[in-house]
């Protein structure tokens, strides 16, 4: 359970606590030319959360699901993952991200892409394979298990990098804008893939979106504008 | 927009266009360098031949014309430094008594030398034994009349009046055949060998014998006007015989009938101009190689580009580009590299031509020198063009917009390996190199005695078709082992990559192309730098070899013909500081049936203490069988080829030689047994000649005497042991050091010093090699880096990155080295033995240079892990901020 506060900040309990940001600031640059990405956004992924974060686009969505999977640090305030102990940046297991643009390594088929992050945390060959081809299947995606990259479309691609999150099992789905480049019905179809995935899962799942359709379908939406979370959303259900 | 583009490119692209510029300018600086070196290396040629020329022009005075105003007029020829008159008289034999014998010859010549004819005519005339001031004889004839300086030698008539002079010296002549030639015939009418008795008398005595002859026989006497002309010539050997030519003619018009040249030194430049031709070729054929990877390396880093360059292309398009807007941009690009390019690498080339060669042209003539440049650039260009124009247009033409736009297009095998043009190339290569080495080449001693060189130039093609279908052989190999050996790559790699092998080979599957051209890249690099690096060490190894041959060691000590000398005299030579063995060699003469030939009694289980004995120079056995099968039976004889093939000779044959005997001056039958064929021992002449053992020899003719000792001294200080030998020995014996038969041998090609060029090449291997390693690598995983950020968002460590570009890194370093050294190792074997004719002797062996190869390996090597550990450090940029850029 979120709860929002007076200034816009969302906090849960913390057994459930998967991220909590406290204040957090992001700039990129320094000095005149800094321009402040997140600012002063205080916020808890719970798990099983299903979050849309909402904004135009410049309002900071990437920029803080990036601080919340630990790809990038805070310039200021605190940020924290009591589940994980530590950041999760590099620990597929513990957070997938699915990002906007095309995500897959172009030299290795779509197996071999489902099953790259496995390999990277040690996991053998055989498993790692075989965990991707049933991460493919789940999703209805086995049939492209050996096609390359660039012979799939952008909603294939978006769906076998769902598949990638999917096979490493994070406990935390971070996407970012993932129908950003698809037109509604490939996007429906990358979202229901998700919806899938987090369900399998039993993981939180966060995305951005500035489409109001896409978001409608979360149980709570966040709004970010100018980089910092706004109250108007009110009470998630 | 043509400028805002340019702009774009030079201030966003500088790296990569200046990486295709380079690869422009090393195709262009290697193309100009060698023509600064053709320019140096026929400029001392044309040198080289004019200075073996004894007498430029031999100008054959007519019958019944004025010898003195043949003369005068030949001297008043432009560039002529000296005419003198030289007298020919034909007599009916030679007759001398020794020791209570007659000695009788054949018909002799007997030549009427002016004063000071020696002198200016140092080529022609070689004193052995006694002095130049009076008359002379010819040492093969001195050795039929058993005559020594002080002798008396009656020249018989054809009348039969007898003529009698005492002999003052002792005398070789290098160059009879061109002497003894007869002028104006053509090359078929010429004699088949100098005469065997010759007689030099001063003009006084000539008097006697012409005024004895004029009488009766007139037609027995003639006279040569012998003539030196300058030799500041053109430095381009056709064009320095032209002028020659010309002047010759010149002469013979001046001449109005009463004289013919004969053009020795035109002869000589004739020669040197077929061998400058042949040396062209042959350089271009060894240069050539590193122009082409050059021009290969700069359509690979082009290439690696492509992806980016399509990804513009297909941007420009959906802007609304034409395809003539884009033409003419990717027209320009490559105009700007191929200027850029060609401005650098001509620079290069001259600064390499003046530190290299001494040379600041880039050809011996005027023509030549404009050529070569223009050519050299045009070269460029043209890679230039290829490398970035024709792959845009084709790009344009086949690929749609979203094609244009994805990172890698499916691989689909390239034409020539569906129809196996590399093993088609390879068969050819193999029935080309069989069909030109049986031929073979040799070299062939002109009527005027000028070596030069016959040349099948068709033996080209066969390691020429070789290096092509061997590069595309090992791409098709790579493609095999990447694409249908992934599970054996990643276990090869699983070191460098641990649990990521497979994923690694499998992204190296997919990269199959890139590094296959890397790979081949390097390999070819390495059998560049390999076969030439080999072919001049070989080079320089015959010509030490036949340095060798001819001077017989590190010092040869030559006693005077008569002088008695005994093999102990070997002590006081081994006592020199620097000597560190001596060897006595017998020189005899020996009569097999009617021919008279050289014999050399040798001490067969010391010998090699002193000289060097190949295996190449014998047949039958190697040189140590050899020599133990002629030591352990003292008269078995090693006999040349030709005499084996004469006599119908075999192994255990009983020989009967005659040779003289010390006590009675007579010649005596002394019986040899044959077990094998000598083609060469050193100080033996090219054509035949015996080796016996020297105890056999003495015992058999009562003479121990000695001919000369060849000294050893491990190479060291030769010319230093050689001045103290002299003043240790005196007067009596000659001692040449090898440095004297090193500049002295062999046609005017050989007069080529590779040393230079060598430098030139090697260096260039070096580059190319690394920039096939290294910068190839650096600018494909440039393009790749999208590939790392991914990984590093999805969890990989810097170890892990490390890992999969170090895996690609061996793939290419491992593959190219180890095909590199293959094919380097068949084609310097190849072309070896193509160019089997440019060695004299043929090499038993090929000379491999062991500290370059490991060097260039290394270099190589190094080169791509300076690559990869670039491309590993670039990819540790935060990933966050490449992914967001994509």
């Amino acid at each position: 359970m979120t709860l929002i506060q007076a200034n816009g900040a969302r906090s849960v309990a913390s057994a459930e606590l998967l991220v909590r940001c406290v204040d957090v600031t992001h700039s990129y640059g320094t000095g005149e030319t800094a321009v402040v990405a997140v600012a002063g956004v205080t916020c808890d992924v719970a798990a099983n959360a299903r979050i849309a974060l909402m904004g135009p686009s410049g309002s900071g969505k990437s920029t803080l699901l990036h601080v919340m999977a630990g790809l990038e640090s805070a310039t200021s305030g605190g940020v924290s993952w009591p589940s994980f102990g530590s950041s999760p940046a590099g620990k597929p297991g513990e957070v997938g991200v699915v990002f906007q643009g095309p995500s897959l390594i172009p030299s290795l088929d779509v197996v071999g892409n489902v099953g790259f992050p496995l390999l990277v945390q040690g996991v053998s060959d055989d498993e790692a394979e075989k965990r991707a081809l049933d991460a493919l299947d789940d999703l209805g995606l086995g049939w492209m298990s050996t096609k390359l990259p660039d012979e799939l479309s952008g909603g294939q691609a978006q769906r076998v990098a769902v598949a990638r999150v999917l096979a490493a099992a994070p406990r935390l789905i971070i996407a970012d804008e993932p129908t950003g480049q698809l037109d509604h019905e490939t996007g429906r179809h990358v979202l229901d893939v998700l919806f899938r995935a987090a369900d399998r899962l039993s993981a939180a799942l966060v995305v951005s979106t500035h489409d109001p359709e896409i978001a409608g379908r979360f149980p709570e939406r966040w709004l970010m504008h100018d980089g910092a979370l706004l109250p108007k959303e009110g009470l998630s259900s | 927009m043509i400028a805002l583009w340019m702009r774009g490119l030079v201030l966003r692209r500088t790296a990569g266009l200046a990486a295709i510029a380079v690869g422009v300018a090393i195709a262009v600086a290697v193309l100009a360098s060698l023509g600064s070196f053709l320019s140096s290396a026929q400029s001392s040629m044309t040198a080289r031949a004019a200075a073996g020329v004894a007498v430029d022009w031999q100008v054959q005075v007519a019958k019944g014309a004025d010898p003195a105003a043949v003369q005068a007029t030949t001297a008043a020829a432009a560039d002529v430094t000296t005419a003198l008159p030289v007298g020919f008289a034909q007599s009916s034999g030679l007759v001398a008594t020794s020791g209570g014998t007659t000695q009788t010859t054949g018909p002799a010549v007997v030549l009427g030398i002016p004063d000071g004819y020696a002198a200016a005519f140092p080529g022609e005339i070689r004193l052995l034994a006694g002095s130049l001031n009076g008359v002379l004889i010819a040492q093969q004839t001195a050795a039929n009349l058993h005559v020594l300086p002080g002798d008396s030698v009656t020249i018989t008539l054809a009348d039969g009046s007898p003529v009698a002079v005492t002999i003052v010296g002792v005398v070789d002549i290098p160059q009879a055949n061109s002497l003894f030639q007869t002028v104006g015939a053509p090359a078929q009418s010429q004699p088949s060998a100098p005469p065997d008795n010759v007689l030099l008398l001063p003009q006084g005595n000539f008097a006697a014998v012409a005024s004895g002859l004029g009488t009766i026989h007139p037609e027995l006497l003639s006279t040569q006007i012998h003539v030196a002309h300058s030799h500041a010539l053109a430095a381009d050997p056709a064009v320095a015989f032209v002028d020659i030519t010309s002047a010759a003619h010149n002469l013979e018009a001046a001449l109005t009938g009463t004289g013919v040249v004969g053009d020795n030194l035109g002869a000589a430049l004739d020669a040197a101009r077929g061998d400058s031709s042949y040396a062209t070729v042959l350089f271009l054929f060894l240069g050539l190689p590193g122009a082409v990877l050059a021009g290969i390396l700069t359509f690979a880093i082009a290439n690696s580009g492509a992806e980016r360059r399509r990804r513009e292309q297909a941007l420009l398009r959906t802007r609304g580009a034409s395809a003539q807007l884009i033409g003419r941009l990717v027209s320009v690009e490559a105009l700007l590299v191929g200027v850029v390019g060609g401005v650098i690498g001509l620079a290069a080339a001259a600064l390499i031509g003046i530190v290299t060669f001494g040379s600041v042209g880039f050809g011996a003539s005027a023509l030549s020198a404009t050529l070569w440049p223009i050519g050299a650039v045009l070269v460029g260009l043209l890679i230039a063009v290829g490398a970035v124009v024709i792959p845009a247009v084709h790009d344009f033409r086949t690929l749609i917009v979203s094609e244009a736009r994805t990172q890698l297009v499916a691989q689909k095998k390239p034409w020539w390996m569906r129809i196996w043009l590399d093993v088609l190339l390879l068969v050819l290569s193999g029935i080309v190199f069989l069909l030109t080495t049986q031929k073979g080449y040799s070299l062939v001693l002109a009527p005027e005695g000028v070596a030069s060189i016959q040349v099948n130039y068709w033996a080209f093609f066969g390691p020429a078709l070789f290096w092509v279908g061997g590069g595309m052989l090992v791409w098709r190999i790579y493609e095999a082992v990447l694409r249908r050996g992934r599970r054996g790559v990643a276990g090869l790699i699983r070191p460098i990559t641990g649990k990521l092998s497979v994923a690694a080979s499998g992204m190296m599957s997919r990269q199959r192309s890139v590094l296959a051209s890397g790979g081949v890249m390097l390999a070819l690099a390495l059998v560049f730098a390999g076969s030439t690096s080999i072919f001049n060490a070989t080079y320089q190894q015959q010509a030490e070899v036949d340095a060798r041959l001819t001077n017989g060691a590190d010092i040869a000590v030559t006693e005077p013909p008569g002088s008695g000398v005994l093999p102990t005299a070997a002590a006081a030579i081994a006592a020199v500081p620097g000597v560190r063995a001596v060897e006595p060699l017998q020189h005899r003469f020996a009569y097999v049936g009617s021919d008279l030939q050289d014999l050399f009694g040798v001490r067969a289980s010391t010998i090699t203490q002193a000289t060097l004995l190949q295996d190449a120079y014998f047949q039958g056995g190697t040189a140590p069988q050899l020599m133990t099968t002629l030591g352990s039976q003292p008269d078995a004889i090693l006999v040349s080829a030709e005499t084996v093939s004469d006599f119908q000779l075999k192994v255990g044959d009983l020989i009967n030689l005659r040779l003289q005997d010390a006590s009675t001056n007579s010649l005596v039958t002394v019986p040899f047994h044959y077990v094998g064929v000598a083609n060469e021992f050193p100080t033996a002449p090219k054509d035949s000649f015996f080796i016996a053992n020297a105890s056999y020899v003495a015992q058999m003719t009562g003479d121990n005497s000695v001919s000369s000792f060849l000294v050893d001294t491990g190479g060291q200080s030769t010319d230093s042991v050689a001045t103290a030998l002299r003043t240790t020995l005196g007067q009596g014996p000659t001692i040449t050091a090898i440095g004297a038969a090193r500049s002295a041998i062999g046609s005017s090609l050989t007069s080529v010093d590779l040393a230079g060029l060598t430098r030139v090449e090697l260096g260039f291997a070096l580059v190319i090699a690394a920039g096939a390693g290294g910068l190839l690598f650096v600018l494909g995983l440039a393009e790749r880096r999208r590939t790392f950020a991914i990984a590093t968002v999805l969890g990989a460590n810097r170890r892990q990155l490390r890992g999969l570009v170090l895996a690609e890194a061996a793939i290419v370093a491992i593959g190219g080295t180890l095909f590199g050294a293959a094919l380097g190792w068949l084609l310097s074997q190849m072309l070896v033995a193509v160019l089997s004719g440019v060695f004299d002797p043929p090499p038993a062996a090929l000379a491999l240079p062991w500290p370059y190869l490991i060097g260039a390996g290394v270099v190589a090597i190094g080169a791509i892990v300076a690559g990869a550990i670039w491309s590993a450090r670039s990819a540790h940029r935060p990933a966050i901020e490449t992914l967001r850029e994509l």
